[in-house]
């Protein structure tokens, strides 16, 4: 058994998970430690996405486990909404709430699960808005912005709750070209303030200049774990150099 | 007798109409909401319980429906009331289609939603009830007006067990004096009279609500 520092974000052993017959995460183990910026890659069908959606608990798995924090996961209810409080989740694409303006996205969760005053939550609110750099857009609703608006407002509600750990799920993957830079610019700017972060990206540009590990998963496993200035000079697996390849053109 | 004696007379029964719309939509709301969330929430067993019970409502002849609680009830011992019963059925039939709306309002969310409340630590009834139905009861409203309308129109069956509203007004008439087409149009048009404007509303409703996803999409 290893020892479990209290720093410890994240710890992954053995995790399997399979969807019928198909076999989508193959023995991942990954550890995930305080302050560490992961970046996953790798084809689609790999399970990457599936993967960082187990950590919150949005995917259920069959074998193996996973501790956030030193505390493990476990199936019950209580535990998972517990565990998901600790991780922020930015989605692919976005999931704001229609029906709520922007603050009104980012207050909910404070005043609803940790039962803030309305001027307590919108406070906290206002802050990561400030962060993302879009306070302006408070009082609208969702549809009225940019791609690269929803999702940077996206992360403000996700960093609301003060998670320990940012799960980023191809965040910029449903974006016009010219939003991306400034999604990825408040990625940077988490970065550069020590969050924690797991990342499922094809921005190469990004793992290089943020990540100090990058993973490839191919078929459901991890096929390569490195820092990225060994992976992209170097990647010691050809299903890796056959990506990069691919993806760096 | 006039037409305008016909229609004052129709018109006296417009207060039953009214009633039994009225308590009819206190049985149809309540189970449309509890019905179309059970059934977009339940599994299993609980699930094949709940759509039974839906079923049974919305796939029953409503007139079937009205003589056998309004003449079964009795014999094991429960007496209701003619409008009672009226509003139940009718309630209830309106509801079984109603909860349909629901569930499917419901199920057309993108499941990003749901998981986007998880993601947040909420618990599943507050996502339900903070997001998940805010966004469906909206969608929904333009089919929960015509479900209203439906219900002012099912009530012409009351007349069937002795309740005194518009329709039965009508057939009163229609024994006094030998005037069909006269007291029939008449009738026919009181009903049209008190459904337009719900139509109206409806349509109202409709036109914000489109509006609204107008500005949402950013104009």
């Amino acid at each position: 058994m290893r020892e479990q520092s209290p720093d410890m974000a994240t710890e992954i052993s053995g995790l399997n998970k399979w969807y019928g017959s198909f076999h989508v995460l193959k023995d991942i183990d990954l550890t995930v430690a305080a302050g560490s910026r992961i970046v996953i890659c790798g084809p689609s069908g790999s399970g990457k996405s599936t993967l960082i959606r187990c950590i919150n608990g949005l995917e259920t798995y069959q074998g193996g486990s996973i501790a956030l924090g030193g505390v493990k996961l476990g199936d019950n209810a209580k535990e998972t909404t517990l565990a998901r409080r600790d991780t922020g989740m930015v989605f692919q694409s976005f999931n704001l709430f229609p029906h709520l303006t922007v603050l009104s996205n980012c207050t909910l969760a404070l005043r609803r699960v940790l039962k803030m005053s309305r001027r307590q939550a919108e406070d906290i609110a206002l802050h990561y808005l400030e962060k993302v750099r879009i306070p302006e857009q408070a009082k609208k609703y969702p549809a009225q912005l940019s791609g690269g608006q929803q999702q940077r407002v996206a992360i403000a509600r996700a960093l609301c709750l003060s998670p320990r750990l940012m799960l980023f799920d191809e965040p910029t993957s449903a974006l016009d070209p010219e939003m991306i830079k400034e999604v990825l610019d408040v990625m940077v700017s988490l970065a550069s303030e020590g969050m924690t972060m797991l990342c499922v990206t094809h921005e190469m540009g990004f793992a290089r200049e943020v990540a100090d590990q990058v993973i490839f998963m191919d078929q459901g496993r991890i096929v390569e774990q490195a820092r990225p200035d060994i992976f992209f000079g170097a990647p010691s697996h050809a299903r890796a150099q056959q990506f990069l390849e691919k993806i760096l053109h | 007798m006039s037409i305008f004696d016909i229609w004052l007379g129709i018109l006296q029964g417009l207060d039953v109409t009214a009633t039994v719309t009225g308590y009819g939509l206190l049985f149809a709301v309540p189970f449309a909401l509890i019905f179309g969330v059970a059934q977009y929430l339940a599994k299993g067993a609980v699930l094949f319980a709940v759509t039974c019970i839906i079923e049974f409502w919305r796939s029953s002849a409503v007139i079937i429906l009205l003589f056998v609680f309004y003449y079964a009830l009795p014999v094991v011992g429960l007496m209701l009331s003619a409008v009672t019963v009226s509003a139940m059925v009718l309630g209830l039939n309106i509801g079984g289609y109603a909860s349909q709306a629901v569930r499917a309002g419901l199920q057309s969310l993108d499941r990003g939603q749901k998981e986007a409340g998880q993601a947040l630590g909420l618990s599943r009834s507050m996502i339900l009830l903070l997001i998940e139905l805010p966004q469906a009861l909206v969608a929904m409203s333009p089919t929960f007006v015509n479900h209203f309308i439906q219900l002012v129109k099912a009530t012409a069956l009351v007349s069937l067990v002795t309740l005194t509203d518009m329709t039965f007004r009508a057939k009163e008439i229609a024994q006094i004096e030998y005037n069909p087409v006269g007291i029939y149009t008449s009738l026919l048009l009181a009903y049209f009279v008190v459904c337009y404007p719900i139509a109206i509303l409806g349509r109202l409703l409709e036109a914000r609500i489109s509006s609204g996803r107008e500005l949402a999409r950013g104009l």
